[in-house]
């Protein structure tokens, strides 16, 4: 305060508009939004129409209801397995890369990075063309032989929009990798080397427990992307396919109940946080101790 | 990394060349299907053709659907690169409250899109404003604030504090110091974040299905489109997005890459 007081009245008052004008903006659009949308999701809906009069009902009825919970939890389940498809490929592809010199590492990383800014609706419609009853991972199943007929097993259920989504978040697992994978220092391994370790012990004792990290933020990144997007599952999860996403856009499209949607969101938002606290807890602990 | 057997070595490359296949498959199908008919999910390669692109040009619901999506694209690249650069100034000029500051910038691009969306939507109804391309700029401009203000953010924060100081030593003014060093310092940075803001708002489906009003962007436009199936201009349209992206991706690394990086590499 004592150095506020020392300061002109008109500097002071200049500061004081500066920090208004700073938050004026993020306040305005970021966090007045979401707050409202905290609050509606204690209205509820009569018939039409928003009541603004708080309850508890949306929450109630999240929990008790037998169809919300059990979609909630295979949809985490879902994302957990899009998460783990992921970093099981990324990894091997992120560690080749840093075993690459110089311009060809970095070139590598660009192309498995550049279809990330590519058309994400496109992509869906070309991965379900892909998956379909005429499509291309038919055709080859059937051609090697292990399938005797195309099958629908790959489109229009949960196994399409799991396939679907590791296909289009596969980078967002490579880079956090490749990142960590590339601050190990060389002297570790070059020292395991030199006291005897077989390759297979140097990766297992040195590289992988030191990369961690990085899985830790590539999983939660995957996993807070595969749970808030609604397109994927919309487009190749007919009927069967039904996700938590889907259900929250129901409720701002033909089920009519913004209230609800806005508790569900709440939902989704606390799950999201966790991940991303989590990621953030395993992708740090060790990672600033080396 | 040589005490690797071979084997191994293989195994690894094998896997990223399947992952490099998994990625780009998805890109590979319109772009083939752009110069070639596809019927019943075989390729017939003996004729190719530049019909789709012909067709392209008389699609004016698609170009219009083009030319929405740049007009948002711009808009969105101005107000989030100066807003966000405004703020990284800020936030660097160790002011108060900035960690609160930092943290609502990034909150839409952490939370799911869906729930950027959605509360932007009721509170668009709520101040009675109606959903127009407004309301889509606004929805876009929040979206990748946290990219710019990142960007310019770690150039501010790498800049060397003697450049600033000479220039005060020199006599230069507050508002000198800030034109002739500051921004010349920050404007690569700045480019950079206004390419990436740009791709971003390009590609932005989820929000914009949210808060858009009767005239929707290209990815809307498409995504509507979807559950009737594509028209074959349609691929012809993706093979030149897909062009036009990759050519931002260069222009963007050129702009971001740090200098001994570039130079290290001559």
């Amino acid at each position: 305060m004592s150095k506020a007081g020392s300061m002109q009245p008109r500097e002071r008052r200049l500061s004081l508009l500066v920090t208004v004008l700073a938050f004026a903006l993020p306040v305005i659009f970021v966090l007045v939004p979401l707050a409202i949308f905290l609050v509606y999701s204690f209205f509820s809906v009569d018939q039409g129409t928003i009541v603004y009069a708080p309850t508890l009902g949306n929450y109630v009825r999240f929990f008790t209801d037998p169809i919300f919970l059990p979609v909630f939890w295979n949809t985490i389940v879902l994302c957990v397995s899009v998460a783990v498809i992921c970093i099981l490929l990324a990894y091997p592809a992120a560690y080749f890369l840093t075993t690459l010199r110089g311009r060809w590492r970095y070139a590598l990383l660009m192309l498995l990075l550049v279809p990330l800014l590519m058309s994400y609706v496109i992509k869906i419609y070309a991965i379900r063309s892909i998956l379909g009853l005429n499509g291309f991972l038919n055709k080859a199943l059937v051609a090697i032989g292990i399938l005797q007929q195309p099958s629908t097993l790959f489109v229009f259920n949960m196994n399409a929009i799991l396939l679907t989504l590791s296909l289009l978040l596969i980078p967002f697992a490579i880079l956090p990798i490749f990142l960590s994978l590339e601050r190990i220092p060389q002297t570790l391994l070059r020292a395991s080397d030199d006291l005897g370790a077989s390759g297979l012990q140097t990766f297992l004792r040195i590289t992988l427990p030191l990369s961690l990290p990085g899985v830790a933020s590539a999983a939660s990144f995957v996993f807070v992307l595969a749970i808030g997007d609604f397109l994927t599952p919309q487009m190749v999860g007919g009927i069967s396919g039904f996700t938590f996403g889907r259900i929250l856009y129901s409720q701002f499209g033909t089920a009519y109940n913004w209230p609800f949607g806005a508790a569900l969101s709440v939902a989704l938002a606390i799950v999201v946080i966790c991940a991303i606290l989590i990621g953030e807890r395993f992708g740090r602990s060790r990672g600033t101790s080396v | 990394m040589n005490a690797l057997p071979r084997p191994s070595t293989i195994f690894l490359a094998a896997i990223t060349t399947l992952v490099a296949v998994l990625l780009y498959s998805p890109l590979f199908v319109p772009i083939v299907s752009s110069f070639f008919t596809i019927s019943h999910g075989d390729v017939d390669w003996s004729s190719p053709t530049l019909s789709t692109y012909r067709a392209l040009a008389e699609n004016h619901d698609i170009l219009a659907a083009l030319r929405t999506t740049l007009i948002v694209g711009l808009c969105t690249v101005v107000l989030s690169v100066v807003s966000g650069t405004l703020l990284a100034l800020y936030y660097h000029g160790r002011r108060s409250g900035r960690s609160i500051l930092q943290f609502i910038i990034f909150l839409p691009f952490l939370m799911p899109p869906i729930i950027s969306g959605l509360a932007l939507l009721i509170f668009f109804r709520e101040i009675g404003l109606e959903r127009s391309l407004l309301t889509v700029v606004i929805g876009h401009t929040v979206f990748v604030l946290a990219i710019v203000y990142r960007t310019v953010l770690m150039r501010l924060q790498s800049m060397s504090r003697t450049l600033v100081e000479a220039s005060y030593d020199l006599g230069a003014t507050g508002w000198q110091t800030f034109w002739r060093i500051i921004l010349p310092n920050l404007s690569s940075a700045m480019v950079g974040g206004a390419i990436l803001a740009f791709a971003l708002s390009f590609d932005e489906t989820m929000i914009t299905i949210l808060v858009t009003g009767t005239q929707s962007t290209l990815p809307v436009r498409l995504w509507a489109m979807m559950r009737l199936g594509f028209s074959p201009d349609i691929n012809a349209l993706v093979a030149l997005i897909l062009m036009f992206t990759v050519l931002l991706c260069v222009l963007a690394a050129r702009f971001l890459i740090p200098r001994q990086m570039a130079t290290e590499r001559s």
